[in-house]
């Protein structure tokens, strides 16, 4: 039943995008609009195999970035998450200070990032890094702070220590908003590391999107865009992979 | 006989308003002693001064002949919300508070498996909170109090959220573990008929600020058992008694 539902779902969906693409393709062929300006799908499609080597590579590049990028956000991010939830001397300096970081532009920060760290991996996993940080920070803290106040007297109850407290409830108690975080914070990480490449660097994806379109190639722009939003859900559903992990969200 | 439980004089006050006002009384081991009063009388808060959860300015509670600083692990607390933690089974939720606690001893399989099986829990052992029932996950909170074998247990009103069938029958299997084990009950509620079927003695709180206003030695005969208690006379009398006290009769 629950599976005859799900092949109807799923044709319905499959129906739909398809409609939506032949309608892209037939209305860029009968309008006449040039190929430099809109591809048809076809056209892109044909790109993205006959281009499969360069587009996979650059991929990787990209996804190398965003990796650590994002891995060092939570590395970081959440202790600091902690600190600010525990000190309330960290809650009055180190949480302002990163909500006023926050509030900078990264965009803009992103020509003195390549400055100062170079054209190469660093600087994009900086970027990658600082679009992944406040969410995954602001989402800890929140996880941090719905600790059940019941639960926390059950503990005390119990005589836990403050040690067996943070690791047997707060943390656990923190992961579905954590994983929320992350969640937010990954195509954040994409993209921070897509625009470090706009603005300084030889490869990856986002100065493969860049060097297309300066030379007029919009097929190849559009398939390494394409790339980039393959890239961005599959880090996304990898992310959300590990819900089911923790089931008690809902709980 | 002296007191387990001697608590004198007791006051406490939340933001300037007083909840308990010169509370004083002696609980003697293995009683059953309910302590019964209306919403907001300040019988659970006298209940977590008793277990050291909340720290009180005025009179003294000693436990064992010694003054109550904070939580220990010769009282076992049940709350009123089943409070178990969503990310571990059953098996692990009753041992929590062993786990916890370096200092308490240890519970071996065959303990463990007897304690599951009284609380009719056998089969359960894997499954997480979100797959019992209310009242199963309230057993679960009663054996992992039980589970570190404390002298005494205090009792927030463990089945207040659940449904009359459903209480009695775990008011029956809680009459069960205490003629069998003896351990001395402390069990705040505001179900007359509960303190009535349980207690051997039931303090009665005034509104707030709480304080006790009589002490009722319920003499009914042990064995108990819902079915044939309640038929006794006196059962009704003590109702009736309890509730002319509470003041809605």
């Amino acid at each position: 039943m629950t599976r005859a539902l799900f092949n109807r779902d799923t044709a319905i969906s499959a129906a739909f995008f398809l409609l939506l693409g032949l309608a892209w393709e037939y209305g860029v062929r009968w309008s006449g609009v040039q190929a430099y300006l809109l591809p048809p799908p076809s056209a892109i499609l044909a790109e993205l195999w006959q281009s499969r080597g360069p587009i996979l590579a650059q991929s990787l590049v990209t996804l190398t970035e965003v990796f650590w990028g994002f891995i060092i956000a939570v590395v970081l991010g959440v202790p600091i998450a902690a600190l600010i939830y525990f000190s309330r001397t960290a809650k009055r300096t180190v949480y302002p200070l990163f909500v006023a970081l926050q509030s900078i532009p990264k965009i803009g920060l992103a020509p003195l990032i390549v400055v100062w760290f170079g054209y190469g991996l660093t600087s994009k996993l900086i970027m990658a890094f600082l679009f992944a940080f406040f969410p995954i920070i602001i989402s800890t803290l929140g996880g941090l702070a719905s600790t059940p106040a019941h639960l926390e007297e059950h503990f005390r109850a119990l005589r836990a220590t403050p040690l067996q407290t943070f690791w047997r409830l707060r943390l656990p108690a923190a992961l579905p908003s954590f994983l929320d975080g992350c969640k937010v914070a990954m195509p954040l990480a994409v993209i921070g590391a897509v625009v470090g490449e706009f603005v300084g660097s030889n490869d990856g994806l986002g100065n493969l999107i860049l060097t297309a379109s300066g030379s007029g190639h919009t097929t190849l722009t559009f398939a390494a865009l394409f790339a980039v939003t393959v890239l961005s859900l599959l880090l996304f559903y990898g992310v959300a992979y590990w819900e089911r992990f923790i089931w008690w969200r809902a709980a | 006989m002296s007191a387990e439980i001697s608590i004198t004089g007791v006051g406490k006050a939340f933001d300037g308003r007083k909840v308990l006002e010169g509370v004083t009384a002696d609980i003697h081991a293995a009683e059953f002693v309910s302590v019964l009063g209306p919403s907001g009388c300040g019988k659970s808060t006298l209940l977590r001064l008793i277990a050291g959860l909340v720290p009180f300015e005025e009179g003294a509670i000693q436990v064992n002949g010694e003054a109550v600083t904070g939580p220990s692990a010769a009282m076992g607390f049940v709350f009123q919300t089943s409070n178990l933690l969503p990310w571990l089974n059953v098996r692990d939720n009753l041992l929590l508070g062993i786990n916890l606690d370096a200092a308490s001893q240890r519970l071996d399989e065959a303990a463990l498996a007897e304690l599951i099986e009284t609380l009719g829990l056998t089969g359960f052992e894997a499954s997480y909170p979100h797959q019992l029932s209310g009242g199963m996950r309230h057993r679960v909170a009663i054996g992992q109090a039980l589970a570190r074998n404390p002298q005494i247990l205090l009792m927030d009103e463990p089945f207040g959220a659940l449904d009359a069938l459903t209480r009695d029958r775990l008011n029956m299997e809680l009459l069960r573990l205490w003629q069998r084990d003896r351990k001395t009950v402390v069990l705040v509620t505001h179900s007359i008929s509960e303190a009535v079927l349980l207690s051997d003695r039931v303090l009665v709180m005034s509104e707030r600020p709480g304080t006790i206003i009589e002490d009722v030695r319920i003499d009914l005969p042990r064995p108990r058992d819902p079915s044939v208690t309640r038929e006794d006379p006196a059962f009704g009398d003590y109702v009736v008694r309890l509730s002319k006290l509470m003041g809605v009769a």
